[in-house]
């Protein structure tokens, strides 16, 4: 679609727009910070409720919101005059005359962004008299809780968990000064059924009525020592966030991709535990076993004894290495060099579903068609399809993205399994199985139809590729792939099956030496657990002192946290990101590479210098999507 | 000439304003050699005469404070609000969300820490209590507002200096705060 451009002038200044933006998107590309803003939030439909942005045409007239009102060829506006200016002012005395603020025990203050501009307005007082109306607050959720008598009825909250989460439940109830927020229609957000518990409400709310209880006197955000931008490490939707760092603690992870698909919302794991984990116990120093208890040892020592160990066992065919699928790419690259240096075998911890997946997509990939599409395509979808599927508890970022696409993009949503479907009330068909005459009905006049792939279609690679012949057979195509949206949930999976490929199955087997790599921030499955106390010897490098893990080794070795680490992660959304160090590691540390090299250079092998697989593995086509054939599949 | 007047009163508030007035440390001396310190808390001399600048810290929450208010603004021509208290209320507007009878009853004799068997509440040699505890400028008209819980004694000291310039100043933007 071509756009229109729009020339105006805003104080004077000539500013170029697109037709369809407002006088507020205008100001914003042409760098104008005059106009003020409340309820405006960057992602979210404008509504206009707190006036703040008023503007008004050049030498008068009728003032304008400039987040609702449209800009048009010609329009001369102005942005701060005395009017404009003593209007702002009169709105916030009346906002802060309507609630009972009371900034010098309030737990927001210096974060809020009312105080923020009521002070750069000069309000030194109030000139009108304070209603002193009761409200009440919520604390019935153990994380988030609600003081009404901060609200300024602003609605981002509402806007946030509607247009981004699509829980849908905020909303506002009562009339005039007496108006709250309320959660389910009468309810309160503890008990809600339908809050995913995910804070983007707080993250979003301007004030300190949604705030949530771990960051309460944690700090501002201007008193952090450090503020960084990095990726969320624990699942494979890779959220883009900001990681605010406070005398050595990580105090606070918000979502910062608020114009991207999933507007900057985290999921309740990424937003509550990733702050917590940088007060965990850690290893800080190598650990060699002694019976039932471990005596610190110097890497020296410890790398002497793994790389011995190695030595004796490498022939055996009985050694195995096992990485976190959380790894970077980087550091699975060297696991690779390591597996290829040592005659060891590897795998990532998510083997089972890996396997699967990477055996039912390998006719396609051979056609040279990316047999999977990014998670947000599920936006574009029309028809939504869970096979075996519950996104919530998997991606919950995809689950927003399935709740979004039902309620305010008019997809239909249909769940093929056994168990009950995950989002009641929104779930227009419910079959046992896709050959369900009704499925098939229901995909006849589908445009755009997605595939929502649960882990244990994901472990078969029959089911696979029977789900990618169907998917074709009804032309669920997009621009990046076939419309397969495989739930894959530990963050770098897909780098995983790029760099290490098909090694699974040694891990039931009995190993004469087995090393570790783990990050900590996912349990180890019970096979992997299983592994590591069967293990005639075991190293395990791990940043945290996390029972059971820590307790299987013979060798403990400390690792970087993922706030201490760099590299990248391939991503359900379709992109490569950047996993930032947060926080610099222990002096003592040493690099992933360095002590895999070491080991080598113990067991007397070469470990040579190894690259990653080209990315273009995971995320490029040779060909278009929609020139994907099925393909025949032998039932057994 | 003579030194202009200050006098000073604390009415519904914790005296941390006069602290951070105190905070001005060095700068005390300086201020002390250009104006006449008559009634404060600080001199302990409550009889307030006829001054050039009155300063209230605190909100108004009984007769005997908003007497005090009025008396203050008759015999000073200009008068500033110091604190959080004084400009917006503060903290002691959190009775204003019950009647004064209940909330002396919750204080006397219903919380569970209070020992009184009698029920004495108290009336006739206590101030009566106003309706609704309010800033000062709901009773007297103010000139000058220092909000801020307590404000930095930079400000105090910005305010007192333009004063004595000869302006009437209002805390700027970057000196605000309210907490």
């Amino acid at each position: 679609m071509s756009e229109t451009k729009i020339k105006m002038f805003i104080d004077g200044k000539e500013c170029v727009g697109v037709k369809g933006d407002t006088i507020l998107e205008v100001a914003k590309k042409n760098d104008i910070t005059s106009i003020p803003t409340l309820c405006w939030m960057k992602g979210l439909t404008s509504i206009g409720a707190c006036r703040m942005c008023v503007v008004e045409p050049e030498g008068g007239g009728r003032m304008l919101t400039a987040c609702t009102s449209p800009a048009e060829e010609g329009l001369r506006i102005s942005t701060a005059t005395e009017r404009l200016v003593a209007y702002r002012r009169q709105v916030l005395e009346l906002l802060f005359a309507g609630r009972n603020h009371f900034c010098m025990f309030c737990s927001q203050s210096g974060d809020c962004e009312l105080q923020t501009l009521a002070i750069e307005h000069g309000m030194d007082s109030v000139r009108y008299p304070y209603l002193y109306a009761p409200f009440e607050n919520d604390t019935t959720d153990a994380r988030i809780q609600a003081d009404h008598n901060r609200c300024i009825l602003c609605q981002r909250c509402v806007r946030t968990c509607s247009e981004k989460v699509g829980a849908c439940t905020l909303g506002m109830k009562k009339r005039g000064w007496s108006m709250t927020i309320e959660a389910d229609f009468g309810s309160t957000i503890g008990q809600s059924d339908t809050c995913v518990g995910c804070g983007a409400c707080a993250q979003a709310c301007p004030t300190g009525t949604i705030t949530l209880r771990d960051l309460v006197y944690r700090g501002r955000r201007k008193d952090c020592d450090a503020v960084v931008d990095t990726v969320c490490p624990i699942c494979s939707m890779g959220c883009s966030i900001k990681a605010y760092v406070r005398t050595g603690s990580i105090v606070r992870v918000e979502g910062t991709n608020l114009e991207g698909p999933d507007g900057g919302q985290l999921c309740a794991e990424g937003r509550f535990s990733l702050p917590h984990s940088s007060e965990r116990p850690r290893v800080v120093r190598p650990m060699i076993r002694t019976g039932s208890t471990f005596r610190e040892a110097s890497w020296e020592e410890a790398l002497e004894l793994v790389g011995s160990k190695l030595k004796a066992t490498r022939k055996s065919g009985k050694t195995g290495a096992l990485i976190s699928s959380l790894a970077t790419d980087e550091e699975l690259a060297a696991f690779a060099g390591f597996r290829d240096a040592a005659g060891i075998r590897t795998s990532a911890y998510s083997d089972d579903s890996l396997r699967g997946f990477r055996e039912g997509v390998e006719p396609f990939v051979k056609q040279g068609v990316r047999p999977f599409t990014a998670a947000h395509n599920i936006l574009k979808a029309d028809r939504v399809i869970l096979v075996e599927a519950d996104p919530q508890k998997i991606l919950p970022i995809a689950a927003s993205y399935v709740r979004v696409a039902v309620l305010h993009r008019g997809a239909e949503l249909v769940h093929v399994g056994k168990n009950a479907t995950p989002f009641p009330g929104i779930t227009d068909l419910e079959a046992q199985t896709l050959q369900d005459s009704k499925v098939e009905e229901k995909l006849r006049c589908a445009q755009k139809p997605v595939f929502i792939l649960g882990p244990s279609v994901l472990s078969s690679a029959l089911a696979v590729t029977k789900v990618l012949n169907f998917a074709i057979e009804h032309r669920a195509f997009f621009e990046d792939g076939i419309g397969v949206v495989p739930l894959l949930g530990e963050s770098n999976v897909l780098g995983a099956m790029n760099a290490l490929g098909d090694q699974g199955g040694w891990l039931e087997e009995e190993q004469d030496f087995l090393y570790v790599y783990s990050t900590g921030l996912v349990p180890e499955s019970a096979k992997a657990l299983n592994a590591m106390s069967r293990s005639g010897f075991t190293a395990i490098q791990t940043p945290f002192l996390t029972p059971p893990l820590s307790n299987l080794a013979d060798v403990l070795l400390p690792a970087p946290a993922w706030f201490e680490r760099e590299g990248h992660f391939f991503t359900l959304e379709g992109e490569r990101r950047t996993l930032s160090k947060i926080m610099d590691p222990d002096p003592g540390q040493k690099g992933f590479t360095e002590i895999l090299q070491t080991i080598c250079e113990k067991a007397g092998v070469k470990m040579t210098d190894s690259s990653a697989a080209p990315f273009e593995n995971v995320f490029s086509s040779k060909i278009s999507a929609d020139l994907a054939k099925q393909v025949q599949v032998r039932e057994v | 000439m003579t030194k202009p007047k200050v006098a000073s009163v604390w009415l519904e508030a914790c005296a941390g304003c006069h602290m951070s007035f105190l905070d001005m440390d060095e700068r005390l001396v300086d201020l002390f050699s250009r104006v006449e310190i008559t009634a404060t808390p600080i001199s302990d001399i409550k009889v307030i005469p006829e001054v050039t600048v009155g300063v209230i810290e605190g909100g108004l929450g009984n007769e005997e404070e908003l007497h005090i208010a009025k008396d203050l603004r008759e015999k000073c021509k200009i008068l500033i609000a110091w604190g959080d208290c004084a400009v917006f209320g503060g903290i002691n507007c959190m009775r204003n969300f019950i009647k004064p009878e209940d909330m002396l009853r919750e204080a006397y004799t219903d919380t569970a820490s209070t020992v009184n068997p009698t029920g004495v509440l108290p009336h006739v040699d206590i101030p009566a209590l106003l309706p609704e505890a309010i800033p000062v400028d709901r009773a007297v008209k103010v000139d000058v507002y220092v909000p801020g819980c307590p404000p930095d004694a930079d400000t105090i000291a910005y305010v007192f200096n333009e004063i004595l310039e000869g302006r009437i100043p209002k805390v700027p933007s970057p000196m605000m705060r309210y907490d």
